[in-house]
């Protein structure tokens, strides 16, 4: 990873049309404004997390196999299990 | 009284106070606005979200609580705003407030919650919306130790 320490007002480029300004530094985060071409996504990681973690969490058990499923989880779960809370 | 088709349950019968809005979705399914929330003694404390409009479609979850006691919630000012709950501090039990996390199944014998975008809930507006934290506090696949099922779960937990 490349590591770059910049300061408010100041601006980094990636590539030939993606601009990075440091609008504002807080301790409570950093304010940054993209500028990139209309077509490039830009998301918050934790929103991509979030969606790969629904699809895959709206899969779950088939209709059919749910009793069987949930107490098959839990068993495993038990016997990795270190110590019990 | 309104029927409906479950995933999992054959066809039940819903009264439209259990109906629960999710007035922005659900990233990656932007357009499921509307669950029912079912909750099944032997399957406690688990609850199904179930879609109103994709019977194929029902999430399993957990009170975050019950995945981590000491869970504390980080509900953004917009979140608060979606969920119509008082915007100047966190979300609290007394609020009327619920904080839910989903499951995932891993090669259907081991089981993660999303710890990171808790389904956080206002039940006296039956309003809900995904938190997704902004922080690194919690993971989005925090191991699942134990689903409260009675008969294994007995002396263990």
């Amino acid at each position: 990873m490349l590591v770059l320490r910049r300061r408010a007002g100041e601006s980094l480029l990636i590539g030939d049309d993606i601009e990075i300004e440091m609008l504002e530094l807080t301790p409570q985060g950093a304010k940054i404004g993209i500028r990139a071409p209309r077509e490039t996504i830009v998301l918050r990681k934790e929103l991509k997390i979030t969606r790969e973690q629904n699809a895959q969490a709206a899969r779950g058990p088939e209709s059919g196999d749910l009793g069987k499923a949930l107490p098959g989880i839990f068993a495993q779960q038990l016997k990795n299990l270190p110590s019990n809370r | 009284m309104t029927l409906l088709q479950t995933k999992y349950f054959g066809t039940m019968s819903y009264e439209d106070e259990s109906v629960f809005d999710f007035p922005v979705g659900l990233p990656a399914f932007e357009e499921e606005k509307r669950f029912v929330f079912i909750e099944i003694a032997e399957h406690a404390p688990l609850v199904f979200l179930q879609s109103l409009s994709q019977a194929s479609l029902c999430f399993l979850a957990l009170p975050v609580s019950s995945v981590d006691p000491d869970y504390r919630l980080a509900v953004s000012v917009e979140d608060r705003a979606v969920l119509e709950l008082p915007l100047e501090r966190e979300p609290r039990p007394e609020d009327g407030m619920l904080a839910l996390a989903l499951v995932s199944l891993h090669d259907g014998f081991s089981a993660t919650a999303n710890l990171m975008a808790p389904i956080v809930v206002n039940v006296r507006k039956r309003r809900a919306v995904q938190a997704i934290r902004m922080d690194r506090r919690y993971s989005h696949q925090h191991p699942v130790r134990c689903l409260g099922v009675a008969p294994v779960c007995e002396g263990a937990c």
